[in-house]
């Protein structure tokens, strides 16, 4: 290979005409493949291939040569179509899922205009923007003042909230660590998110630290429970920390009782992380925010537009309380390359040091965008929405045989079970249990191969597996939710 | 008008006829949007005779967007014009007069697997959801490790290079105490970590989160060029274990933030096998050299280190964000250091080979197909093109820096190693002065004043920096495959153009 040689340093290498023309084409193939036929009803949710296969199909050895740009658009083709159609009506898998034009555009922007967001200097639109965009949010938490992040993924968000919490407490942790600390414990749900645990382990303070607190048949946390645990760790030489609650679980969509976990908190001057990952959005309606009523008595608040809002992936808020600008004493690291204390603006306007990321994508724009198309307004008719398709669900459910709740729903996760007709009226049999656990599967694997539908399924303590069906998109009708049972049974009846 | 006209039918018992979405309206904003992105964001960010940035204060930028949000919804024409607002304000990363940072530039292939990820929202938890993406970052990762020289490895991309340095400052303490994932860092002696004074902050940022203290990471002096003294780091090493520290991990930097320097990764991989420690390279900035048969001896060695962090959207262009963190290991350590096995989306009776579902790897829940946007790109132009690329900016760097050398007012900070070129610029007015702590003092204003009015003109972005004890001086950045020797010609034309008054 010859060198590149000074005379050879004349022209770009990069030819931006075709590279244009080469997104336009690419454009066309995403509008078509994924926006069009990815939200028609009369279109596959999934192509599915077993691994091996789709291996095969895609091509996907990186070799020595590129290709001409007609292959490189098949390629891309290919990937629409053997992707799962996430905006699909009948995607029902994820707690994300659906399309919002406006935070599609939002997040094509966001992709073309490819910065990070650390200083003022380099992106000046989206730092001025993130900071408005949480105020919003803090403004339905309940908070006129206060600080906050976008972070990649609510899994970090409640990372910062439980590293806060205890830098709160020990300050003196972030340089000399925990090595001459006492144990420290965290409060928690065993139906919180796994990210609490994992954030224990990454955090040095070890997964049996993270105590968990009974709840109650629904799903809630027990405060008096939360209270004695509390009590306990006490008195073994322990010092609880941290308090990390649910606002909508992630199987059965509950709520934690806010205001009483708040007294205990209050009590015990613990740190109160209020996981509002999933449930959040429920503060944009006035008819169902009473969910997370006390939510203002919290520190930190995590909360994910990319779910029920259908932001897009990712779009993640830590939102905190505090006015002493603890996040950033917490974080900096006040590094000299980036954050010059002598540029020509105001230098607080680099939150940069807020973070432990350094490069951090722009995620407020695509729920900006979003937020002032519809207002609002708008996005409480989302939430409220879904929640009238929940209980349409479930009073469809009630009507049919087969179907059977886990119990009523709070939210808009609708748990249950499909009893196969054989095995209906069997439910003393010792091996009742035992079958029912393999229906959901078998279902799941039927309606991915034929790709009419996805939704998703697990066991939850000694409930053996039933489906779980998350329902917010805006693009979900009446009908959808008809040919969901429909479905179900269909594709069960014979088990 | 789209939805702040559309009503919902709601009927007396509950029951909801219609989607709220009027799909047609949708598809022509999106069409109208795609069409502004295309021409402002894309087309005219790469055109040379457009500003790199638009300045504005934060007062009046403020003004201009109306950034304020309501109950009510905005139509359409609003909308649309809100797009061009925050393409016109925001700074063009991709003209190349951008040098600001470590990434720069279009890789149009790339964006274009932004784009596609963008509209298919997936999220790489488990192969159900994710099928492609899937296959896909694992081919990247085996590819990546392929060329790196090992014969087993794995990974996962992350958001960042911090978080990949930070798992692989995980990975190294639970590889020398496993317990610490259950019972905490007090299962535990007080570990250190070494790594040189021209690392990044991440470490820093790593050690504090982890519960190991930012004390404890222990700070190795560079030599004049900016690389990590190995025989200062054993002395170090020798020096904590005296005190009772446990050392367990080494961070190497391939290619430091600002002066573009390369430890040498060979001697301090001596220095970690005698003393068993874990050798981490930070390749996040230099990794790219691997690519390149010329340049690749600058990471000789790699093939002995334990975990590698490399970001594709530095040097390579992918769009941000495209981080990968490799580790040398077959016994599925990054699976067993950070698994919780979370039953509801890992479960264990799906009808599919489980080993797809690489989600528990990671200590991210949902996460980006990040591993896509660099694939597309490596196809559409092979490794040699991606090798050109490398060899190319380094070229270009070279040329820059022998262009200074040329000119008066233009002093280099050292010869450049890499890709990242620093300097001072003289004006007219000190150049006479002797090299004394008054002049020094003088120069350190020099460069904010020009950045100032760089920014204000909107004609090019470079960044400076104080760094070991220096005044402020400019960093340039070569990224390169759109930039051309004009492009530096301008870059000391206007440094020089700006700045002779002062």
């Amino acid at each position: 290979m010859m060198e590149p040689t000074i005379g050879d340093l004349s022209d770009p290498l990069i030819n931006h005409t075709e590279g244009q023309l080469f997104l336009h084409e690419a454009f066309k193939i995403i509008v078509e493949e994924v926006l069009c036929k990815g939200t028609d009803v009369k279109e596959k949710v999934c192509e599915w291939k077993e691994p091996e296969e789709l291996a095969l199909l895609l091509d996907l050895e990186l070799r020595e040569n590129g290709e001409p740009q007609e292959r490189v658009l098949q390629r891309v083709k290919d990937v629409a179509k053997y992707s799962i159609k996430t905006s699909h009506p009948r995607f029902f898998n994820q707690q994300y899922g659906g399309v919002d034009y406006h935070s599609l555009a939002g997040r094509f922007l966001s992709e073309a205009l490819n910065t990070n967001l650390f200083t003022y200097e380099v992106a000046p639109v989206f730092i001025l923007m993130e900071a408005e965009v949480l105020r919003g949010l803090r403004k339905l938490v309940g908070w006129t003042e206060g600080d906050g992040l976008f972070c990649p993924g609510g899994s970090t968000s409640n990372n910062y909230a439980m590293n806060l919490a205890r830098y709160r407490l020990y300050p003196e942790v972030k340089s000399q660590g925990l090595w001459s600390l006492p144990r420290l414990t965290v409060f928690t749900s065993p139906e919180s998110h796994y990210s609490v645990k994992k954030g224990a382990a990454f955090l040095g303070l070890g997964m049996d630290n993270v105590i968990l607190v009974k709840v109650d048949d629904g799903g809630h946390m027990i405060p008096e429970d939360l209270d004695e645990k509390i009590e306990l760790s006490k008195s073994q030489g322990s010092v609880p920390f941290l308090v990390s609650c649910t606002a909508g679980t992630t199987v059965q969509g509950a709520f934690d009782p806010l205001d009483r976990i708040a007294d205990v908190c209050d009590k015990h001057k613990l740190w109160l992380h209020v996981d509002a990952a999933w449930g959040g959005s429920v503060l944009f309606s006035k008819k169902h925010r009473h969910l997370m009523e006390g939510v203002h008595r919290a520190n930190s608040v995590a909360w994910n537009p990319h779910k029920m809002l259908v932001a897009g992936l990712q779009c993640s808020v830590l939102l905190l309380k505090d006015t002493t600008n603890l996040l950033k004493k917490c974080h900096s690291a006040n590094a000299a390359y980036l954050f010059q204390q002598d540029k020509f603006y105001d230098v607080n306007l680099d939150i940069g040091d807020k973070s432990l990321q350094c490069s951090r994508k722009v995620d407020c724009l695509k729920l900006w965008l979003m937020w002032k198309a519809i207002g609002s307004t708008g996005l409480e008719q989302r939430v409220d929405k879904a929640f009238l398709h929940a209980r349409y669900l479930v009073d469809q459910m009630k009507k049919r045989d087969g179907f059977q709740l886990l119990r009523e729903p709070e939210f808009v996760n609708v748990c249950f079970w499909f009893i196969p007709p054989s095995l209906r009226g069997k439910e003393k049999n010792a091996d009742y249990q035992s079958k029912l656990a393999k229906v959901a599967p078998v279902i799941k694997e039927r309606m991915m191969k034929q790709g009419t539908m996805m939704v998703g399924y697990q066991p939850l303590g000694d409930r053996v597996n039933f489906f779980r069906i998350t329902v917010f998109s805006p693009l979900i009708s009446q009908a959808d939710m008809d040919f969901f049972l429909d479905e179900i049974e269909r594709l069960g009846k014979d088990l | 008008m789209m939805a702040s006209n559309t009503e919902i039918q709601i009927k007396e018992n509950g029951v909801l006829d219609d989607t709220s979405l009027d799909v047609a309206a949708a598809e022509s904003f999106l069409q109208k949007s795609m069409a502004i992105i295309l021409e402002d964001a894309v087309k005219k960010a790469v055109d040379v005779r457009q500003k790199v940035c638009e300045w504005r204060s934060p007062e009046e930028l403020k003004d201009l967007l109306d950034l304020e949000l309501r109950e009510d919804g905005e139509s359409e024409t609003r909308i649309l014009q809100r797009c061009r607002d925050a393409i016109r304000y925001s700074v063009k990363t991709t003209h190349p007069h951008f040098f600001n940072q470590l990434y720069a530039g279009l890789e149009p292939y790339s964006m274009a697997a932004s784009f596609i990820t963008e509209a298919l929202k997936p999220s790489v938890y488990t192969y159900e959801v994710s099928p492609v993406f899937t296959l896909m970052e694992d081919a990247v990762l085996r590819k990546i490790i392929q060329v790196l020289g090992w014969e087993e490895g794995d990974g996962i991309f992350n958001a960042g290079g911090s978080m990949s340095n930070m798992y692989a400052m995980n990975l190294a303490r639970y590889r020398c105490f496993p317990e610490i994932k259950e019972h905490g860092n007090s299962a535990a002696p007080r570990l250190v970590v070494f790594t040189s004074q021209e690392c990044h902050y991440s470490i820093s940022k790593a050690a504090a989160l982890m519960g190991i203290g930012t004390k404890n990471v222990i700070v190795v002096p560079a030599d004049k060029r900016g690389k990590m003294i190995p025989s200062a780091l054993e002395e170090q090493i020798k020096s904590a274990k005296n005190e009772g520290a446990v050392p367990f991990m080494v961070n190497a930097t391939a290619g430091t933030t600002v002066l573009g320097a390369f430890d040498p990764i060979d001697e301090i991989a001596d220095i970690c096998e005698k003393y068993k420690l874990w050798l981490h390279v930070d390749a996040c900035w230099g990794g790219a050299v691997i690519l390149s048969n010329k340049h690749k001896h600058l990471m000789k060695g790699i093939q002995r280190v334990n975990s590698v962090a490399w970001n594709p959207h530095k040097m390579l262009m992918a769009c941000l964000q495209c981080s990968a963190f490799l580790v040398r290991d077959k016994t599925r350590l990054l699976q067993h250091c950070h698994s919780a096995r979370a039953s509801y989306l890992f479960q264990q009776d799906k009808f599919y080979d489980l080993s797809y579902d690489t989600g528990d790897k990671s200590v991210q829940c949902s996460r980006k197909p990040d591993a896509f946007k660099f694939w597309l790109m490596w196809k559409a132009l092979g490794t040699r093109e991606l090798e050109h690329r490398v060899d190319r900016a380094l070229v270009m760097a070279r040329y820059l820096a022998e262009q200074m050398k040329k000119r008066e007012g233009f002093k280099l900070v050292m010869e450049p190693e890499f890709a990242n070129v620093c300097f001072w610029y003289i004006p007219p007015s000190l150049r006479d002065l002797p090299d004394c702590p008054e002049f020094w003092k003088k120069l350190h204003n020099v460069a904010p004043l020009i950045k100032e009015r760089m920014m204000k003109k909107g004609s090019m972005m470079v960044g400076y920096q104080p760094h070991g004890g220096r005044a402020n001086f400019f960093r340039m950045v070569v990224i390169s495959p759109q930039v051309s020797k004009q492009d530096m010609d301008f870059v000391l034309d206007e440094i020089h153009s700006l700045g002779m008054d002062l």
